[in-house]
């Protein structure tokens, strides 16, 4: 009886520490609302398309003019200059002002008319993948095009059906299917996993400055209830910030959301904890309310390229594989893209809920012992 | 005070703080030194290999058969799994068990013999970006190697003479050529980008917490010494920062180095440039939270500031999405950004070999926007030492 009160009162008595400490406040309440809308908003379009590019054409021909036409349609790229000189296009690339050119020879034509074989160059700047990719393509589908009517008609001069000739010339073709995030969008592959990092990141943080705060000024000590209570305070607001994200923010940006609901919430109610006895150890260590900040602002970005969404994990070195599982946004990212994205039923997510729970029965250990009331 | 005394004093005096302090020096020294290594780490293996992916096989045929082997040689691919159904597929998928699918449908090797084209399936995972989209380029590479053998067969077959049938399959060839990172190893275009985002959080965290601890402790007028004027504060800042700056500076250098020379990549610009900018981006980012200190007066909003501009700056700098497709706001932002003038200084001399003079422009404002901040912090700092009550705030 006396236990379950001193956990209710802890719990309330954590709830006011937040509201009173407009740090805290700021940090666990106002900063996942802000990056909400703010972190998304650079992948506001969600493709890259109209990439400006250049054709330099050495040729002159019908044909020539043809596959340019056909690159001033294509909406990946933006035709912003046709010109005749390679060296210019190479300036225009050092300035930014161009991501690719299309290299069309001289006796382009001549030569597909003798038979010969023409090749047209397509340079792209490949320090960018994505700009890369779009003026690759942009251009391979514009040559391909006027390619494949070439070899169409020659084909059905030598007495094919046209159908006949459109299945001899690419026997086999591979159809893509995105299963998941079926637009492909950049924003919706990125920020639905990052998401559980902003989260993680600024609860940490928060729990760390308070519970720090209370290690500076020798409050912090207390017995188990007072201690689990505390949690389910910190727990309690990190819950409300999972919400907002899996209940408002996924559908006010239009991400894939909501594929299994109910896990998601199941999902936060093991990710919450974890990350609040993790902060609350840390804040005991740091015994300083800004050394939160000071040691944890830098820390999202590493945790983020090891938790396997943007850079598969298959690629990490053997010890990372295994080292990634002590931070809780590795197991939260990728329980949480399986139910909330892809669908996947509670238990297959089973071994990342027992990941977060082991976090915060060790983590919780450690704080209980090192936190443990001063004998009196 | 005479200038140059104000810089050694006030340089010894942070020089004889971070010999007792362990945990500030550790943020300038081994910390980030630790960081930046993991990092590397992280992408070591410059491109991912051996993606787990599924076969459903329902046609069971000579010509299936020869697909999957030229997958499984495929080196970025690792054909893990065989699936009976569609049932069985979708399971996998959702587990991402798996990150892709190739489904081969029943009647494919009777269609291909008979001349008709045929269709394979590529399911894959497009919530895994990177996953998918080196899946996607790997397994069209293996069904076209399998493609352009069946079409060479029946050409020949027909009695076309070889060569000329390669050149009339595909009469205006294109070469596509990827200039700068041709084979796109995430280690030199990846890590090489986030290092410097990561020491410049670590560098605004550092400006703020130099500055924002005299504040904080009551100790600014202490520091400051009692007749500060507009230059002695300048550069008793300039020397105080001086030591957060040689430890992130040297720590940004061994990175570079390691990544370029030590790895055996002998990048085509000019990697003094870089190194160069390094230091004054890390100067700027030093001087941003000095000033994030002095404005606010509180070491707590100045780390709080330093989170909201550093953190998210990799995301706006357009290395992973692109300037020119955000919103015009939002590249109004990313334009504002150091981190976003820098990188592509670096991406130039890295990656693209573009003349120097080029990016001369931007080098240039780093440096003139850092000046202008430590010389905004002095009359702050002044202001805040004359004016007890309002140190101390948390």
């Amino acid at each position: 009886m006396r236990a379950k009160s001193s956990v209710w009162r802890a719990w309330v008595d954590t709830l006011k520490a937040i509201a009173a400490d407009k740090g805290v406040l700021l940090l666990i309440v106002i900063a996942p609302v802000i990056y909400g809308f703010f972190y998304p908003w650079p992948y506001a379009a969600q493709a890259v398309t109209r990439v400006p590019v250049a054709v330099v054409d050495l040729d002159h021909s019908s044909l020539s003019r043809q596959i340019t036409r056909l690159a001033q349609a294509s909406p990946r790229i933006d035709v912003r200059m046709v010109i005749g000189d390679e060296h210019q296009a190479q300036h225009a690339l050092w300035r930014g002002e161009i991501e690719g050119y299309a290299l069309l020879p001289r006796d382009l034509k001549r030569d597909v008319l003798r038979g010969s074989l023409a090749v047209v160059t397509v340079e792209a700047n490949g320090s960018y993948a994505l700009l890369n990719k779009a003026v690759l393509s942009g251009f391979a589908e514009a040559v391909g095009t006027v390619s494949a009517g070439v070899e169409i008609k020659k084909l059905q001069a030598s007495g094919q059906s046209a159908p006949q000739a459109q299945a001899g010339r690419n026997p086999i073709s591979t159809q893509m299917v995105a299963l998941f995030n079926p637009t492909e969008g950049y924003g919706s592959y990125v920020v639905p996993a990052v998401a559980l990092l902003i989260i993680q990141q600024t609860l940490l943080m928060g729990v760390a400055m308070l519970v720090g705060l209370w290690a500076e000024t020798d409050r912090h000590r207390a017995d188990a209830a007072t201690w689990l209570g505390r949690i389910l305070g910190f727990s309690s607001i990190g819950y409300l910030s999972g919400l907002l994200y899996f209940g408002w923010i996924f559908w006010a940006q239009d991400f894939p959301r909501g594929a299994n609901t109910r896990g998601g919430l199941v999902l936060l109610a093991f990710y919450m904890p974890s990350i609040c006895t993790l902060g609350a150890l840390l804040g005991v260590w740091f015994g300083n309310r800004e050394r939160a900040l000071q040691v944890l602002l830098f820390t999202a970005l590493p945790m983020a390229f090891v938790s396997g969404f943007s850079w598969p994990a298959e690629a990490l070195p053997e010890m990372l594989q295994t080292l990634r599982w002590l931070f809780p946004s590795t197991a939260g990212i990728q329980a949480s893209l399986r139910l909330n994205q892809m669908g996947a039923p509670l238990a297959d997510v089973a071994g990342y809920l027992l990941i977060l729970a082991a976090l915060s029965t060790s983590a919780g250990g450690l704080l209980l012992w090192v936190a443990r009331p001063a004998k009196s | 005070m005479g200038v140059l005394q104000a810089f050694a004093t006030s340089a010894r005096r942070e020089a004889a703080w971070l010999k007792r302090s362990r945990w500030d020096l550790a943020m300038i020294s081994w910390v980030p030194l630790l960081a930046v290594a993991l990092l590397w780490w992280t992408f070591s293996a410059g491109l991912p290999n051996r993606l787990p992916i599924g076969v459903l096989d329902q046609d069971h045929s000579a010509f299936s058969r020869q697909l999957i082997r030229f997958m499984q040689a495929t080196p970025g691919l690792q054909v893990v799994r065989s699936y009976d159904n569609s049932t069985e597929v979708t399971q996998a998928m959702r587990r991402a068990e798996v990150y892709a699918v190739v489904s081969i449908p029943p009647d494919f090797a009777r269609s291909l013999k008979q001349g008709r084209a045929a269709q394979v399936t590529l399911l894959h995972n497009a919530q895994l970006g990177t996953h998918s989209s080196l899946i996607q380029r790997d397994v069209q590479s293996a069904v076209g190697t399998l493609s352009v053998g069946v079409e060479l067969a029946a050409r020949n077959k027909r009695g076309e003479p070889a060569l000329a049938t390669l050149v009339s399959m595909e009469p205006i060839k294109t070469s596509l050529v990827t200039l700068f990172n041709p084979s796109l190893n995430y280690e030199q275009f990846l890590a090489a980008a986030l290092i410097p985002a990561l020491l410049h959080i670590l560098a605004m965290t550092a400006g703020a917490w130099t500055v924002g601890r005299e504040l904080r402790d009551r100790s600014v007028a202490d520091w400051l010494g009692p007749h500060a004027s507009w230059g002695s504060t300048a550069t008793a800042l300039l020397g105080k920062l001086l030591c957060p700056w040689l430890g992130l500076s040297m720590v940004g250098t061994l990175a570079m180095i390691w990544l370029t020379l030590g790895r055996g990549w002998h990048p085509p610009g000019s990697l003094a440039w870089v190194l160069l900018a390094l230091w004054t981006f890390l100067a700027l980012s030093l001087a941003m939270g000095a000033l994030a200190s002095s404005a606010t007066r509180s070491l707590r909003t100045a780390l709080s500031a330093t989170g909201f501009i550093t953190a998210p700056a990799f995301a706006f700098g357009g290395v992973g999405f692109p300037l020119q497709s955000m919103p015009v706001l939002a590249r109004g932002w990313a334009e504002l950004l150091p981190y976003t003038h820098y990188i592509r200084l670096q991406m130039e001399q890295f990656q693209m070999a573009v003349p120097l003079n080029y990016s001369a422009t931007s080098l240039m404002m780093l440096a003139l926007v850092a000046t202008i901040f430590i010389l905004l912090c002095a009359p702050l700092l002044n202001r805040c030492a004359g004016r007890p009550d309002t140190w101390g705030g948390r």
